[in-house]
C-alpha cells in the first residue's frame, strides 16, 4: 500500500480457541501488512499456534496486562520503521475488512489515529444494559475533556500513524488504556476520529470482564481521565 | 522504672541497631536506611526529654503527653507507606519496561536465526 510499512498488532491472552481463525482472516484482508502477535504470558498454546501460522510472535515473560502488552507492539513498530500500526483484537470481535476504512483517513494525513466505533452507526453488536450505561458515561466525560464525540471510547480496533506510535512506545498507560489514551492524545495535540465498524460477539475464550472489574474499572479510569487533565505535556 | 517513655527509648534504640545492621549486611539499601534512621533517632530524643514532649502535648491540647509519640509514629508510618508505594510503582514500570525488552530482543533472536538457518540449507 503506497509503500507503507504497516504493522497489524494483535495482543492476545489465552486465546487459543480463536487465534487461528484471526489470524488468516486478517492475513486475507490486509496481504500487505505485517502481523504481530504479542502474546502476553499466555498459559495456552496461543503463541504456538500463531508461530505455525508464520506470524511474527513476541513472548511476554509474564502477564503485563493489555496495556503493557499493547505498548510492546507499538515499540517494535517504533524501531523496525512501521509507519502505520493498527491493533486488532485476538477474539474475533473486530472485522479485519474494516482496517482499510481505518487506515484511509491516516494516510491521507487528516488523522492521527482512527477508533473503530460500534455505536456511530446502527449496529447489530449487542451489549448488555450496565455495558452501554458504561459506554454513554465514558462517552460523556471524553467528550467533555476533548469536546469531540466519541460514542466507542472503550473500542480496541484502532489505527495510528508513525508519531503517535512514537508516543504510545514512550508512553502508554498500563491498564484500561483505551479511554485514556484518547485525552492524552487530544492533550498532546494529535488528531482522532471514529469510524463506523460492525463488530461481532467474541469468537471463543472467555472475557474477562466481571461486576466487580467494572466497578474498579470505571474508578480507575475516570480517576486517569482527571490526571491526564493535569499532567504536564 | 518501666513506662511508656523508657520502652519508647528501648525499642528505639533496638529497632536503630537493627536498621544499621541490616544496612551492614547489604539487606537493606542506604537509600532506604535513612529515613528509618531518622525516624529513630527523634522517637529517642523525645523519649529523652520529657519536657520537651510535654509542651509539644499542652501546645497541640493533647491531654496525655505520651499520645504525642503515637501521633508521630502513626504519621511518619503513613508517609513512609506512602514513600514505599511511589517506589513501588517505579519498579513496576522499570519491571514492565524490561519485560518488553527482553521480548522484543528475543523476538530478533528468534527471526536472526532463522535467517541463518535459511541460509545453511
Amino acid at each position: 500500500m503506497n509503500g507503507l510499512k504497516i504493522l497489524i498488532i494483535i495482543p492476545a491472552y489465552n486465546e487459543q480457541a480463536c487465534i487461528s481463525r484471526v489470524i488468516n482472516w486478517v492475513k486475507a484482508e490486509i496481504p500487505c501488512a505485517d502481523i504481530l502477535l504479542v502474546n502476553d504470558g499466555s498459559t495456552d498454546n496461543t503463541s504456538s499456534i500463531a508461530r505455525s501460522h508464520g506470524v511474527m510472535v513476541v513472548d511476554l515473560p509474564f502477564n503485563l496486562g493489555i496495556g503493557g502488552a499493547m505498548q510492546t507492539g507499538y515499540l517494535y513498530a517504533y524501531r523496525n520503521g512501521y509507519d502505520i500500526a493498527i491493533q486488532i483484537d485476538a477474539d474475533g470481535q473486530h472485522d479485519p475488512a474494516f482496517v482499510h476504512r481505518l487506515i484511509s483517513p491516516i494516510l491521507k494525513g487528516e488523522y492521527d489515529m482512527t477508533i473503530g466505533s460500534r455505536y456511530l452507526q446502527a449496529s447489530s453488536y449487542k451489549s448488555s444494559a450496565s455495558r452501554r450505561l458504561g459506554m454513554l458515561f465514558f462517552s460523556f466525560l471524553v467528550s467533555l475533556i476533548t469536546g469531540k464525540r466519541v460514542t466507542d471510547t472503550t473500542s480496541g480496533f484502532r489505527a495510528v500513524n508513525r508519531r503517535v506510535i512514537e508516543l504510545f512506545a514512550n508512553q502508554y498507560p498500563a491498564d484500561y488504556p483505551e479511554v485514556d489514551v484518547l485525552v492524552r492524545l487530544h492533550r498532546n495535540g494529535f488528531k482522532f476520529r471514529e469510524i463506523p465498524v460492525e463488530m461481532n460477539s467474541r469468537q471463543g475464550g472467555a472475557s474477562s470482564i466481571t461486576p466487580a472489574r467494572s466497578v474498579y474499572y470505571m474508578a480507575k479510569v475516570s480517576l486517569a481521565l482527571l490526571v491526564d487533565l493535569v499532567r504536564p505535556r | 522504672m518501666i513506662n511508656i517513655y523508657t520502652l519508647s527509648i528501648a525499642f528505639s534504640i533496638i529497632f536503630l541497631l537493627v536498621v544499621i545492621e541490616l544496612v551492614r549486611r547489604e539487606r537493606l539499601h542506604e537509600r532506604y536506611s535513612l529515613l528509618w534512621i531518622i525516624f529513630a533517632l527523634i522517637i529517642v530524643g523525645l523519649s529523652v526529654s520529657r519536657s520537651l514532649i510535654e509542651n509539644m502535648a499542652e501546645f497541640l491540647g493533647i491531654k496525655y503527653a505520651p499520645s504525642v509519640l503515637f501521633l508521630l509514629g502513626f504519621l511518619y508510618l503513613l508517609i513512609y507507606s506512602l514513600h514505599i508505594t511511589t517506589v513501588l510503582s517505579r519498579h513496576a514500570d522499570r519491571i514492565m519496561r524490561l519485560a518488553q525488552e527482553i521480548s522484543l530482543l528475543q523476538q530478533k533472536l528468534e527471526s536472526k536465526g532463522a535467517q541463518t538457518d535459511d541460509v545453511v540449507r
